[in-house]
């Protein structure tokens, strides 16, 4: 179960690029997973709310896409701006 | 809203480690291995008998993961080599910084080899690098030969699969053609070398493919 590990390391990164953006709320986050990753999906996002709620970002979305071999990658990440 | 593109890895920060560590072991001219299985697939017995079977004067060190107890470093010990363990304390595999942490102030010279035994897992040590040269996956003829395609990311990331206590293979039902079938449909390339850390069967072959594979990192070859 190392799932809560990753859903923390996407949290964080999501922080490190909102914060290049002042007064912006992230409400979403794209990550893309291979099917090598090693990675259930199912339980990504169950810990990654668990995680979002625990740091008070109850409203952060997590969206997932099929990637291709043991990809493990964020995409983007979507800011709602003042 | 605006949506900012990112192409990063997840595990970014766990790269930037693991980058950390490469260059160390290029400089140090140290071939790292990566040592993934289940637990009680064999890792342990298979590591006391490379290191029973080691020239006492090899530089060879061994960083054991567990989650609890120190019984693997105990184990490892006995041979001569510095092995220390790291336990993780819930952490179901290692992560670089872990190494980066562990190796800090320990060695006090350059090993040639380096063995990193990961927590008995066939899942989580999957997705980190640790700065390693190959990952190698620990099948054992105790397990079910269709591991390989319940867990395809660990063979598709290995480039060697040590098929282990294969001196149990007459007396259980495990096909070792299909388990190394199965291991190739998921990563044609995978090599194989069967072992019994019991009877010694094919270290031999297993210190050979480290060697093999020191001269491919463009190491000398000890």
């Amino acid at each position: 179960m190392h799932e809560f590990g990753i859903a923390q390391s996407i949290l964080e990164a999501v922080r490190t690029e909102a914060a290049k953006h002042p007064g912006a709320r992230a409400v979403k986050v794209g990550v893309r997973i291979g099917p090598m990753a090693g990675v259930d999906r199912e339980s990504l996002s169950f810990c990654f709310q668990a995680a979002a709620e625990m740091d008070g970002d109850a409203g952060l979305a997590l969206e997932l896409e099929e990637g291709a071999s043991d990809e493990l990658d964020l995409k983007y990440i979507e800011l709602e701006e003042p | 809203m605006t949506r900012v593109p990112l192409e990063q890895k997840v595990l970014s920060e766990n790269d930037r480690a693991a980058a950390e560590l490469r260059e160390q072991f290029r400089a140090s001219g140290t071939l790292c291995l990566n040592i993934i299985g289940s637990p009680g697939c064999g890792k342990t017995a298979l590591l006391e008998k490379t290191l029973a079977a080691m020239d006492p004067y090899a530089r060879v060190a061994v960083l054991t993961g567990d989650i609890q107890t120190d019984a693997d470093a105990q184990r490892l010990g006995r041979y001569g080599f510095p092995a220390r363990q790291i336990t993780t304390g819930g952490a179901c595999h290692l992560d670089a910084r872990m190494i980066v942490r562990s190796l800090s102030g320990w060695l006090t010279g350059d090993v040639d080899l380096l063995f990193i035994e990961n927590v008995g897992n066939l899942v989580c040590p999957t997705s980190y690098d640790l700065g390693e040269h190959a990952k190698i996956v620990v099948l054992s003829a105790a397990e079910g030969e269709e591991k390989p395609l319940k867990y395809p990311g660990i063979f598709y990331k290995s480039e060697l699969m040590v098929l282990s206590k294969v001196d149990l293979l007459p007396y259980v039902p495990f096909d070792r053609e299909l388990a190394i079938r199965n291991a190739r449909a998921t990563n044609p390339a995978i090599e194989v070398v069967e072992v019994s850390a019991t009877t010694g069967q094919g270290i031999d072959g297993w210190l050979q493919w480290i060697a093999r594979r020191r001269s491919a990192a463009g190491l000398r070859v000890s």
